[in-house]
């Protein structure tokens, strides 16, 4: 047995270990290979697209690298040390600090090479799949071809090659082999009573309970300078929740006797105590992982779905054409004609609204503002037609500003009164505000609303340039011909009509762009999630002699199959279902947050999606429950 | 009536070969309520595999085992358990203690296995930690304590729940000659006191010579028996002799002490 055989043999017969830490790196290196193979795509070099999505794939390469070389760090660091004792007894036979050094390097070269292989075949195979799923989310006629560029291969291979040898040096450099007795303790070492600091658990539940009310109370102004606080505190703070205040509480537990001393309760909350505490690193990273594929698939996800919702709450009407000063008015019916002639072409259903408007000038802090008003009777038949019911009307020295729906908070600090002048016409009005039913006139700051009466005095009086119309469409289904209406309003001449303004447009841009950030957040997010359960995976299966040392014992003084699996199935649950937990309600306060700035509910598809992850996890969990199971069977 | 009655008990492990090898032939025996019974036998002879099957943490091939009135051999596998945890203790040669458990939460075990009620158990505790003097270690963690101390937790383990027989495996086998001495007058003790039933397996013969009758073993069979006059020095001189009768493996004699 040469010395290379000896560590190939340490592979091989340690290969159970090595499988789904194996399996992770594969599929990492597979989706980076991937996402690789259609950024060096031929033909998407001709496309229109190529810009942003390109920025999309290499920020998602960046990403999934990042995160595999944290995993492979992290996975490489715990094999060594579940294998200190091993190292211990090769060092008593008088391996030195050298040979085992570069014992260690082979080792991890084999996998690294083994994994790579295998992440390459199995993203070529997969390959053609995404590349049709890509071309059909971007629309693009007909499939992009199969093609594996050779530099797609190569930067894998080679990017992951040097990132697994980085990560052995790493892990090699800090094994610390001072004394031999030390590695051979190693393997004991983590049964020390867990300790635990009350001040710690206390700060750290302050630390999560603080980024949850900064995130709870965030609105659109202030979101981004929101953002770093609130991962400064969840982060150090979920940290301490696991390290300090998971042992608190099961050592709360253990005080309650009539509850510790309750059947397999016994086994399970001491079990749990020091597992907790083991794995305190562990599940915080995981659940790290699964906060942010939460938070990142969820705000996504109910952002596209709301777009259409906020598309009318941005643009209260389907459609709007505004014209200014009498010249463009008297040419507007003939622009006019040109959309609803497309929209008749098309098969489109509409109705349209002529909607006078005036204009007039306040001052506001020394000031000078413009804003439009329009007459009582015509706001309400705007909130008719989009299903509101007015009832209050203004008075003669009121205005009521209309407030969009997507407002900053100095926004609404109006003074109580103002003078509203026009050229030819004067009135002093207490302001009050009112709910949005037009885009906001791109000529003026605001729009008002009067009594018919006092619109009236203005509009009779004011200049040809003071004058506005707007032509306001309503259309059947404006969701679905979205296309069709942006492309009917660029056929008006710009210069007669100077504001235009579709929900559908609004609605197009977002879905496009947002559609696109959910292939890319959705694919990393998976990943994370898949990382996640493999991390647990992993950690049970190298706990999984010392447990089943553990269950024979227990066998012999009359523990149950039954009971078995009790215990069992509770101990895997919480591993997985408490990093779980905490990460939906680390995403919940982030959905809160993404709430405060949308009109729609976004409730309904964050569940959704919670579930779906809830579906996936669960699937695993029962899965590796019973393997977990079968194996503890065996020696019962 | 006899506590324990094997009747005509083997065990036979078959290779697909069909080449079979019979660790226990035929062998019937039985134990007394209140007996110290010790197996003895070279390594290989099937002392432990006996042991197993009397305890029936393993199946037998052939024949009947009626413990406490109860025929073994045809309870389903989880009634078994149950029926362990209540009339078996078990006492290991690696202690098999938790250690994520402290010292008394290891004790009460078997008890908080069967539903019992704190205040019991506590009571129950204090009882048989006063009867085997750790009750100054209650608190501590298995690693925190000698293997002595650990060995006489086990067997409180075992006797805590009362249980109509006691089977030790080795039980002296991790220890010194001091911690095996203490070990072994403990048993003996709860043997003379409490009438607790005890079948040990060990291959040391000054631990045995604490048993009241010795069984010896080769090749799967009763080869002999010896029972305890009233001196327990001339008794270990009559294990060494049927020992070396058996001619077992030169490691499995010990020079003489005490």
């Amino acid at each position: 047995m040469t010395f290379r055989q000896f560590a190939f043999n340490n592979v091989k017969r340690n290969s159970r270990q090595y499988m789904s830490y194996f399996f992770s790196c594969m599929f990492s290196v597979a989706v980076f290979f991937i996402y690789a193979v259609i950024m060096f795509h031929p033909e998407i070099e001709g496309h229109e697209f190529r810009e942003t999505v390109q920025r999309g794939i290499v920020a998602a390469e960046i990403i999934i690298f990042a995160f595999s070389f944290l995993f492979v760090m992290y996975s490489t660091g715990a094999f060594v040390k579940s294998r200190k004792k091993e190292y211990g007894l090769l060092m008593t036979l008088g391996i030195s600090k050298g040979q085992l050094n570069r014992l260690l390097i082979i080792e991890n070269t084999i996998i690294a090479i083994v994994s790579i292989v295998a992440g390459v075949l199995v993203g070529i195979l997969f390959a053609n799949l995404f590349i049709m799923g890509f071309s059909q989310i971007l629309g693009l006629d007909g499939s992009l071809g199969f093609h594996i560029a050779p530099k797609a291969i190569f930067l894998t291979v080679i990017g992951y090659f040097i990132m697994f040898e980085v990560n052995s040096l790493f892990v090699v450099w800090t094994l610390r082999t001072n004394a031999v007795i030390d590695l051979f303790r190693g393997a004991r070492a983590s049964k020390r009573v867990p300790r635990f600091s009350w001040i710690l658990s206390i700060i750290g539940l302050g630390l999560v309970v603080a980024a949850y009310y900064i995130a709870w109370t965030a609105e659109l102004y202030n979101i981004f300078y929101r953002m770093l606080p609130i991962l400064g505190l969840i982060v150090p703070g979920t940290y301490l929740l696991y390290t300090q205040f998971s042992v608190a509480f099961t050592n709360l537990l253990k005080k309650r006797k009539s509850l510790y001393f309750k059947q397999t309760n016994l086994l399970t909350i001491s079990e749990l105590s020091y597992k907790l505490k083991d794995h305190a690193r562990l599940l915080f990273f995981v659940t790290i992982l699964s906060a942010v594929a939460f938070t990142a698939s969820g705000v996504l996800f109910g952002a596209l779905k709301s777009a259409e919702t906020e598309a009318t709450a941005f643009v209260p009407q389907d459609m709007t054409l505004l014209s200014k000063g009498e010249e463009n008015i008297s040419q507007m019916d003939a622009e006019v004609q040109k959309v609803t002639d497309y929209l008749d072409q098309e098969k489109i259903n509409y109705t349209t609204v002529n909607i006078e408007r005036t204009q007039a000038r306040f001052t506001e802090d020394g000031n000078e503002r413009w804003l439009d008003i329009i007459s009582f009777s015509d706001y309400k038949m705007l909130a008719g037609l989009n299903g509101t019911e007015v009832t209050k009307a203004p008075a003669d020295d009121e205005i009521f500003i209309m407030l969009p729906n997507v407002v900053l908070p100095a926004d609404t600090n109006f003074p109580e009164s103002i003078e509203i002048r026009s050229e030819n016409s004067q009135q002093q009005v207490a302001i009050k505000t009112t709910e949005a039913v037009l885009i906001t006139n791109r000529h003026t700051s605001y729009s008002g609303v009067v009594s018919d009466q006092l619109y009236e005095k203005f509009a009779s009086r004011a200049q040809a340039n003071e004058r506005y119309r707007t032509v306001v469409f309503s259309i059947d289904n404006w969701t679905e011909h979205a296309e069709a209406i942006v492309e009917s309003m660029s056929k008006v001449d710009e210069e007669i009509i100077s504001g235009r303004d579709a929900s559908a447009d609004f609605y197009l841009i977002m879905k496009n762009s947002l559609s696109h950030a959910l292939f890319f957040g959705l694919f990393i997010s998976v990943l994370f999630f898949l990382a996640a359960g493999s991390i647990l995976y992993f950690k049970l299966y190298q706990d999984l002699d010392k447990d089943v040392a553990q269950y024979k014992a227990l066998y012999r003084i009359g523990l149950t199959v039954k009971e078995m699996k009790k215990v069992a199935t509770k101990q895997v649950a919480y591993l997985f279902f408490i990093p779980f937990s905490v990460a939906v309600i680390h995403a919940s306060f982030a959905f809160k947050a993404l709430q405060n700035m949308l009109q729609s509910s976004i409730i309904l598809p964050s569940v959704s999606l919670i579930s779906c992850y809830l579906l996936v996890y669960a699937i695993y969990f029962f899965f590796i429950r019973g393997l977990y199971i079968s194996k503890m069977k065996q020696v019962m | 009536m006899s506590l324990l009655q094997a009747t005509n008990i083997s065990k036979v492990y078959g290779s697909k070969r069909g080449i079979e090898h019979k660790a226990i032939d035929n062998i019937s025996l039985s134990i007394e309520k209140g007996e110290f019974v010790g197996v003895m036998g070279p390594s290989g002879s099937g002392k432990t595999t006996l042991l197993n099957m009397l305890s029936t943490i393993d199946r037998l091939s052939a024949g009947t085992l009626t413990i406490n009135g109860e025929e073994i051999t045809r309870l389903p596998k989880g009634k078994l358990a149950k029926f362990r945890r209540r009339e078996m203790g078990f006492i290991f040669q690696d202690f098999n203690l938790l250690d994520t458990l402290t010292i008394a939460e290891n004790i009460m075990l078997p008890l908080t296995l069967d539903g019992w009620k704190v205040k019991d158990m506590e009571n129950k505790l204090a009882h048989v930690a006063n009867q085997l003097s750790i009750d100054t270690i209650l608190r501590n963690r298995s690693f925190e304590v000698s293997g002595g101390q650990m060995q006489r937790a086990a067997i409180a383990r075992a006797i805590i729940h009362e249980p109509a027989i006691i089977f030790a495996d080795e039980p002296t086998g991790n220890l010194d000659s001091k911690a095996s001495r203490q070990v072994m007058e403990a048993l003996a003790h709860l043997n003379r006191e409490k009438e607790a039933t005890t079948l040990m397996v060990s291959h040391d013969p000054f631990a045995a010579s604490f048993c009241e009758r010795i069984l010896f073993i080769k090749d799967g069979k009763i080869f002999n028996q010896l029972n305890k006059g009233d001196n327990r020095q001339t008794f270990f001189q009559e294990i060494l002799n049927v020992q070396s009768m058996l001619g077992g493996d030169n490691d499995d004699l010990q020079t003489v002490r005490v």
